[in-house]
């Protein structure tokens, strides 16, 4: 299984991900990638900007290890993630994950899995800067409420 | 007392031997690598992972010496008729001395021989024993005695007895030898490595510090809840550390509360992660 794992503060392109994880290869069937976005409202409305703090030497083997947790659970040929640091504004695309696979199903849920794990297992911090002040961002129920559907299954 | 690699202008060159006549040259170094009682038992038993390390350190101590004049800018290229390295496993000062002797019959002094296979046959006993040691520490390289040429003999204990001065007294770490062998040591550290402490995003903005060292010692549990009790114990700052949640790593992987620590691990701790 192909693994392009990548931390970087520079915008990032799905199509040249998608290239990479799929350039002289003929047994791909299905692609999924999901992108996510900094929105306008969190925790409080009119968030401005957010700063992406993370723990350099952890943070690629912990995107790693989820990864490979992935392609041990489905039959994969390749994941990409790729998630940016420093400050974003919203509407700037944060996080990419993109999942190949021979069949549709298996791509779909190692891309939801991964996402899922990332939220609760990757050294990540947001700080939000809104027009009433910083905050750093909590931790939510719901991640980790997401994030437990792959233990019970 | 002139300096013979200096000429008349100042200026490095070196010196022409042609005209010295031969003669017996003898000299003597010792240096020695002080290191965790641990490794000098699996030095002792042989159980480091890169095999015999005496071995490997006496050959390269004597390779070493061979080729001193590719290191030292103005030394000759000598033919040593003899270069040999000794080993002394001391587990009172936990140490490993290292001793070199080398000889030749030619016009130059073999002093600067001796003193690099001491040094590269200690740099070897560091490399062959850093998987389970980095705080390992070379110190105490020093000409013992020499014999032959103009500039006549020198003998270490000799010239101690004669330059014993009162500060020499009071060694800085005392019970570390005899006086002898002991030149003023100016660097006084613990021995054992520190363990690391990060602190990460929120947690590191609320205590106003990245990062801090905790000696083992301090610890009264070798696992991360240790760690936090003894920083607790440390300084009420850190009650912030059993406030909440407060995620850990042990050297950048995911660590519990009872994953084990050991001296030199870096430990980070954050708050949950937020990424995504």
């Amino acid at each position: 299984m192909q693994i392009d794992i990548r931390v970087q503060q520079a915008a990032f392109d799905a199509a040249t991900m998608q290239q990479r994880l799929t350039a002289g290869r003929r047994d791909i069937g299905a692609l999924v990638s999901f992108t996510g976005l900094v929105r306008d409202i969190n925790e409080r409305p009119d968030v401005e900007a957010l700063t992406l703090e993370h723990f350099p030497g952890m943070t690629e083997p912990a995107l790693e290890t989820i990864a490979r947790d992935a392609g041990a659970r489905w039959p994969l040929t390749g994941v990409g993630v790729v998630h940016r640091v420093g400050r974003l504004t919203p509407g700037d695309p944060i996080v990419l994950v993109m999942v190949t696979s021979a069949h549709r199903r298996a791509a779909f849920e190692a891309c939801d899995f991964i996402m899922d794990r990332l939220k609760t297992r990757a050294p990540f911090w947001k700080k939000e800067h809104t027009a009433s002040g910083d905050y750093w961002v909590s931790e939510r129920q719901s991640d980790h409420d997401d994030a437990g559907r792959w233990e019970r299954a | 007392m002139t300096l013979t690699h200096l000429n008349a202008r100042g200026e490095a060159h070196m010196v022409d031997v042609a005209d010295k006549p031969e003669s017996r040259r003898e000299a003597r170094a010792r240096g020695r690598i002080r290191m965790q009682p641990a490794t000098l038992a699996l030095l002792a038993e042989g159980g480091l992972p890169k095999g015999d390390v005496l071995a490997t350190a006496r050959i390269a101590g004597i390779q070493a010496a061979k080729r001193t004049h590719e290191l030292i800018p103005l030394c000759h290229a000598l033919a040593l008729s003899k270069v040999t390295l000794d080993f002394e496993l001391d587990s009172t000062q936990n140490c490993v001395w290292v001793e070199a002797f080398c000889r030749l019959n030619g016009r130059t002094g073999v002093e600067m021989e001796a003193l690099t296979a001491v040094s590269v046959a200690c740099l070897t006993l560091y490399d062959m024993c850093k998987a389970v040691d980095k705080a390992m520490i070379i110190d105490g390289v020093q000409l013992e005695e020499k014999r032959g040429g103009r500039s006549g003999d020198f003998s270490r204990q000799a010239t101690e007895v004669r330059h014993a001065a009162p500060a020499d007294a009071s060694p800085l770490m005392p019970g570390d030898g005899p006086a002898q062998d002991e030149t003023p040591v100016v660097l006084v550290r613990d021995e054992a490595p520190l363990v690391s402490v990060r602190f990460l995003a929120e947690l590191r903005e609320r205590l106003g510090e990245e990062q801090t060292e905790l000696d083992p010692a301090q610890l009264t549990a070798g696992n991360i809840a240790g760690v936090k009790r003894a920083l607790m114990a440390a300084d009420p700052r850190y009650a912030l550390l059993a406030e909440g949640r407060v995620l850990a790593a042990r050297n950048q992987v995911m660590a519990t509360d009872d994953t084990p620590v050991a001296p030199g691990d870096e430990i980070a701790f954050f708050p949950p992660v937020t990424g995504g």
